[in-house]
C-alpha cells in the first residue's frame, strides 16, 4: 500500500467519521435530554438533505437558504415525532422497547415517503466549495469536507456551551436526569423533552444537509445511518457531544481501514460488528462510566 | 457442626464512601439470627453481599463451609440460599401457584426442547412442581388466591408469597430483607409465627430489620452500626447495651 | 388438581371455536383465487417467522430484528443444499436450521447479556451483517441474481407445487409450531421465562439461570426462522437477497407486534395483516409502505397487547366467572 493511498484512505474516514459522528451527536442530544433512544436520527438527516435539495436543486433557489431550510425541517420534525409519537407513548407508560419501536417505526415511514416522492434513485446536494479540492500529503480531499469538520466542531462547542451555561440547556439537563426534582424546581419536564427532541432534530437536519454533498441521498440511507451514527455515540459515552464526534471518527477510520485490507463491500459488516463489540465490551463507552449491562 | 453462614471481615466502599467495615459474624445451623441496625447503617449492603448482588472490597462469604464470594446469584440459590426483598419482589404476572412452581425451577431437570414437544417427562414434572405448590400455598394459608396473578394482591399478602416462594426451594438458609415492613401488626404475628413454624421445622433463617418487635423470634442478635458490628447477644442483651441504645435513641 | 366450572366452560369454549376455526382453514382455498392463497401461503410462512419473534419479545423481553437474517440461512440452506450439492429436501432444511441455531448461538451469549435498545440495536446490527453477506458470498447466495430452480417438496409421490397444494403443508407446520410454543409457554421453562420478565432479581434468586434461557430461546427462534426460510425457497422456488433485507426484519418484528407479543395464536392475526394489506393497500398506490409504518406506530402506542391482547382480554371478560376478590380474605 502506497503512503498515498493511505492518507487518502484516513481522509475519506476522517470524513465519513464526522458523518457518523454528526449523526451520533444527534442521538447524544435526544439521549442526554430525554432517556430515548430516537431510530429516526439518520431519517431527520434524510429529511434535511431532501428539503434542501428541493430547494436548492429543484426550485434552483439560493444554495444557503436550501442549507437554512434542511436544518429547519429537521427540527421541525423533531418537534413533530415528540408531539405525534414520543408523548401518547410517554402517557400510555410505554418501555424502553416501546419508545425504540415507535420511532423505528418513525424511520419506516419517513424512508418510505421519500421513496414515494423520490423512488429509488439517489441524488447528490452541491457542497460547500463546489467539487473544490486542497491537496494533503498528495491526497485529494473535498473542501466540503473540510466544511463538514469545521461545523461539527463548531456545533459540538455550541452545544458544551449551552448545556453548561444557557439556563434552559440546564433546565434540560434536569428534567432528564431527575424529573421529579425538576418538576419541583418548576420546570416543565414535557416540554423540555419536546425541546431535546427538536434540538436532535436540528443536528440530524444539519447533518443531512452536510452529508448530502457527500454520500448520495437515498431513501434507504437513514438507517444504516442510524446504526452507524449509534454506533459513534456509545463509542463516546453515549451521552457526549464530544464522545459521539470522536466516536465517529475512529468508526469511519476503521471502516476505511477495512476497505483498504479487506474489500469495500465488507465495509458495513465491520463496521456492525464493531458496533456489536462495543456494545459487549464497552458498554459505558471510551469514557463514560454508565454501565449499560444487564440480565 | 459448624456455621451455615460465615461473613469474614467484609468490607465495601461506594466511591469514597465506607459502608462497611471488617464486619465478622456466623449464622449458626438451626437459628434464627438477626442484623439490626438504624437505617443507613449498612444493613442492605451487607443483605446484598450475602446473597450475591454484591462483590464485597473486601472480605469472603462462607456459605456451608465454602467460599462463595465470587460465586453468582443463581449459584448460591441452587447451593441453597433464598432471600426476599425490602419491596417484596413477586412475578406479578404470574398466578400465585405459578410463583411457587417458578420458585423451585432449579429443581426441575427438563430442558428447553423438551417442553417444545411437551414431552412426558415435562408432564409429570410439571403435575409435581404443582402438587408441592399446593401444599406449601395451604401452609401459608394463600389458597383462595391460587390462581390469581400475584400483581394484584395487596402488599402483605404478596411477601407472604414471596416467602413462600423462597421456600418452596427448601433453602438451607433463608435470608428475609425487612419482612415485616409495610405489614399490619396482626400481620407481622401471623409472620412471626410463620417463622418460627418454619424454624421448629429445622429451617435457618438470618433476618435483617429495624423492627424490634420482629426480633422476638431470634435467638441471636447482631447490632450493626455505621458499618460495624457494635453488639452481638440475645435481644435481651441487645436491649440493654448502652451501645445499641445509643445508636437507635442517639442518646 | 381441581378444575373450576368456569375453567371447563372455557376450555369447551376454546376447543369449539378452535374445531370450527379449523373447518373454515380447510375449506377456504376451495373458494378462493390462486391469488389470495399466495398470500395466505405467505401469511403461514410469516406466521412462522412470526412466532419466533413473538416469543422471544413477549416471554423473554428480547426485541430481535435478526429474524429475518435466519429467515435468509434457512432459504439458501435448502437452496444451496439442494441445487448445487444435490441434497435430499429435509436434509437441507435440517442443516438451515442447525446453522441458524449454531450462529444464534455463538452470537447470543455475548449479546443477550445486553439489555433495552442495546439489544435491538445490536440484533438489528445483526440483520445488516446477515444482508450484506448473502449479497457478497456469490458463490454460495448467487448474490443479487439469486438461485434458482430450487425443487418443491414431495411427500409419498405428492408435490406441493401449487399455492392450494403448498397451503395445506405451510399451515400444520404453523399449527404445529403454535401448539409447540404454547406447550413451552406453559411449562417449567415458559415460568420461568414470565418470571425473568416480571422480575429479573427475584428470578435469579429463584435460581432461573437467566441468561442461558434467553440464549436457548434465541437458539430456538432462529431454527424456527430458518424452518420458515426453508419453506418459502421451497415454495418460491426462485430466491435472491432481496427477500432478506432489512425490512423482512421489521414485517417479522410488526407481524409480533400486531399479533400480541404475549399471545402466541395472535401471531397469525399479524401475519395476515402483514401478507394482505400491503395487497389491498397497494390499490391506494405506492403508499402502502407508509401506512405501513404509521400501523406499526399505531399498533405500539394503542394497541400494546396487540390483536392477541385486544382478543384474550375481550374472551376472558366473557368467559370468566366471578373469582375471590384479591383484597378480601378467605
Amino acid at each position: 500500500m502506497t503512503l498515498t493511498l493511505l492518507v487518502q484512505s484516513v481522509l475519506a474516514g476522517l470524513t465519513n467519521g464526522f458523518v457518523y459522528g454528526l449523526i451520533g451527536l444527534g442521538i447524544a442530544v435526544v439521549f442526554r435530554g430525554a432517556r430515548i433512544i430516537n431510530a429516526m436520527q439518520g431519517d431527520l438527516a434524510l429529511i434535511g438533505s431532501v428539503v434542501a435539495y428541493l430547494i436548492a436543486v429543484s426550485l434552483g433557489l439560493p444554495m444557503i437558504l436550501g442549507f437554512l431550510l434542511g436544518v429547519v425541517a429537521g427540527g421541525v420534525t423533531g418537534f413533530l415525532v415528540d408531539r405525534l409519537m414520543i408523548r401518547p407513548t410517554a402517557k400510555r407508560r410505554g418501555t424502553e422497547d416501546s419508545f425504540l419501536l415507535v420511532t423505528l417505526g418513525g424511520a419506516f415511514a419517513v424512508s418510505a415517503t421519500v421513496l414515494l416522492y423520490f423512488g429509488r434513485d439517489s441524488y447528490v446536494l452541491p457542497g460547500i466549495g463546489g467539487n473544490a479540492m486542497v491537496d494533503v500529503f498528495d491526497a485529494a480531499m473535498r473542501v466540503h469536507a473540510i466544511w463538514l469538520i469545521v461545523i461539527s466542531t463548531g456545533v459540538v462547542l455550541a452545544l458544551r456551551w449551552f448545556y453548561a451555561k444557557t439556563a434552559i440547556g440546564q433546565a434540560m439537563l434536569a428534567a432528564s436526569i431527575d424529573p421529579e426534582g425538576a418538576l419541583t424546581l418548576g420546570i416543565n419536564v414535557g416540554w423540555m423533552r419536546t425541546m431535546t427532541l427538536a434540538l436532535g432534530g436540528l443536528v440530524g437536519g444539519l447533518a443531512g444537509v452536510l452529508v448530502a454533498p457527500l454520500i448520495n441521498i437515498q431513501y434507504e440511507m437513514g438507517l444504516l445511518l442510524t446504526l452507524k451514527g449509534f454506533a459513534a455515540a456509545i463509542l463516546g459515552g453515549l451521552t457526549s457531544p464530544f464522545g459521539a464526534i470522536f466516536g465517529g471518527v475512529i468508526l469511519g477510520l476503521v471502516e476505511a481501514l477495512a476497505v483498504v485490507t479487506i474489500s469495500s463491500g465488507y465495509k458495513d459488516v465491520v463496521a456492525m460488528t464493531l458496533l456489536i463489540a462495543i456494545m459487549i465490551a464497552m458498554p459505558q463507552g471510551l469514557f463514560g462510566r454508565r454501565g449499560r449491562l444487564g440480565g | 457442626m459448624g456455621s451455615i453462614l460465615e461473613v469474614r471481615d467484609v468490607s465495601h466502599r461506594f466511591g469514597g464512601l465506607q459502608v462497611l467495615k471488617g464486619v465478622s459474624f456466623d449464622v449458626a445451623p438451626g437459628s434464627i439470627t438477626g442484623l439490626i441496625g438504624p437505617n443507613g447503617a449498612g444493613k442492605s449492603t451487607l443483605f446484598n453481599i450475602i446473597s450475591g448482588f454484591l462483590t464485597p472490597s473486601v472480605g469472603d462469604i462462607v456459605f456451608l463451609g465454602q467460599t462463595t464470594t465470587d460465586r453468582g446469584i443463581a449459584a448460591r440459590s441452587r447451593a441453597g440460599l433464598q432471600r426476599t426483598f425490602q419491596t417484596p419482589q413477586v412475578f406479578r404476572d404470574l398466578t400465585v401457584r405459578e410463583n411457587l412452581v417458578a420458585g423451585c425451577h432449579m429443581r426441575g431437570r427438563t430442558g428447553v426442547l423438551e417442553a417444545f414437544f411437551g414431552l412426558p417427562n415435562v408432564r409429570r414434572e410439571m403435575a409435581d412442581a404443582r402438587r408441592r405448590a399446593d401444599e406449601i400455598i395451604e401452609r401459608f394459608d394463600l389458597g383462595p388466591w391460587r390462581e390469581i396473578p400475584a400483581g394484584e394482591l395487596p402488599a402483605g399478602r404478596q411477601r407472604m408469597v414471596e416467602l413462600a416462594r423462597a421456600v418452596m426451594c427448601e433453602p438451607k438458609l433463608l435470608c428475609l430483607d425487612e419482612p415485616s415492613s409495610g405489614l399490619s401488626t396482626t400481620e407481622v404475628q401471623t409472620l412471626m409465627e410463620t417463622l418460627e413454624r418454619l424454624n421448629a421445622d429445622g429451617m435457618t433463617v438470618l433476618l435483617v430489620s429495624h423492627d424490634m418487635k420482629l426480633m422476638e423470634v431470634t435467638s441471636m442478635v447482631h447490632a450493626l452500626c455505621f458499618g460495624e458490628i457494635i453488639a452481638s447477644g440475645s435481644l435481651h442483651a441487645m436491649r440493654e447495651s448502652p451501645r445499641v441504645r445509643e445508636a437507635y435513641l442517639g442518646t | 388438581m381441581t378444575v373450576s366450572p368456569d375453567t371447563q366452560r372455557a376450555r369447551a369454549w376454546t376447543w369449539a371455536i378452535t374445531a370450527a376455526g379449523l373447518v373454515v382453514w380447510a375449506a377456504l382455498p376451495w373458494f378462493l383465487s390462486r391469488g389470495t392463497i399466495d398470500i395466505l401461503v405467505f401469511a403461514g410462512l410469516y406466521t412462522i417467522a412470526g412466532l419466533g419473534v413473538s416469543f422471544l419479545l413477549g416471554q423473554c423481553g428480547i426485541v430481535s430484528l435478526a429474524q429475518s437474517g435466519f429467515y435468509g440461512i434457512g432459504a439458501y440452506a435448502a437452496a444451496y443444499g439442494t441445487t448445487a450439492l444435490g441434497l435430499p429436501i429435509p436434509v437441507g432444511i435440517i442443516a438451515g436450521m442447525v446453522v441458524s441455531g449454531a450462529i444464534a448461538a455463538a452470537v447470543g451469549i455475548p449479546v443477550l447479556r445486553l439489555s433495552g435498545h442495546f439489544l435491538a440495536l445490536a440484533t438489528l446490527a445483526l440483520a445488516i451483517i446477515a444482508h450484506v453477506l448473502f449479497l457478497e458470498l456469490e458463490w454460495l447466495t448467487g448474490g443479487t441474481l439469486g438461485i434458482g430452480g430450487i425443487p418443491r417438496i414431495a411427500l409419498f409421490g405428492f408435490t406441493f407445487s401449487t399455492p392450494f397444494r403448498f397451503y395445506y403443508l405451510v399451515w400444520p407446520c404453523a399449527f404445529a409450531l403454535i401448539l409447540f410454543y404454547t406447550l413451552l409457554l406453559n411449562s417449567r421453562t415458559g415460568i420461568a421465562l414470565r418470571a425473568m420478565r416480571d422480575a429479573p432479581a427475584a428470578a435469579a434468586v429463584a435460581g432461573i439461570p437467566i441468561t442461558s434461557l434467553k440464549v436457548r430461546i434465541f437458539v430456538l427462534s432462529a431454527a424456527v426462522g430458518s424452518l420458515a426460510g426453508s419453506l418459502f425457497a421451497h415454495y418460491v422456488s426462485f430466491i435472491s437477497v432481496d427477500s432478506f433485507a432489512i425490512d423482512r426484519a421489521i414485517s417479522f418484528l410488526l407481524i409480533a407486534v400486531l399479533g400480541g407479543v404475549r399471545s402466541i395464536p395472535g401471531t397469525i392475526a399479524g401475519a395476515l395483516f402483514v401478507t394482505a394489506a400491503p395487497n389491498y393497500l397497494s390499490r391506494l398506490g405506492d403508499i402502502h409502505p407508509i401506512l405501513f409504518a404509521v400501523a406499526l406506530i399505531v399498533a405500539v402506542i394503542f394497541l400494546p397487547g396487540g390483536f392477541g391482547g385486544f382478543v384474550s382480554s375481550t374472551w376472558r371478560r366473557l368467559t370468566a366467572g366471578p373469582r375471590p376478590s384479591a383484597t378480601g380474605g378467605p
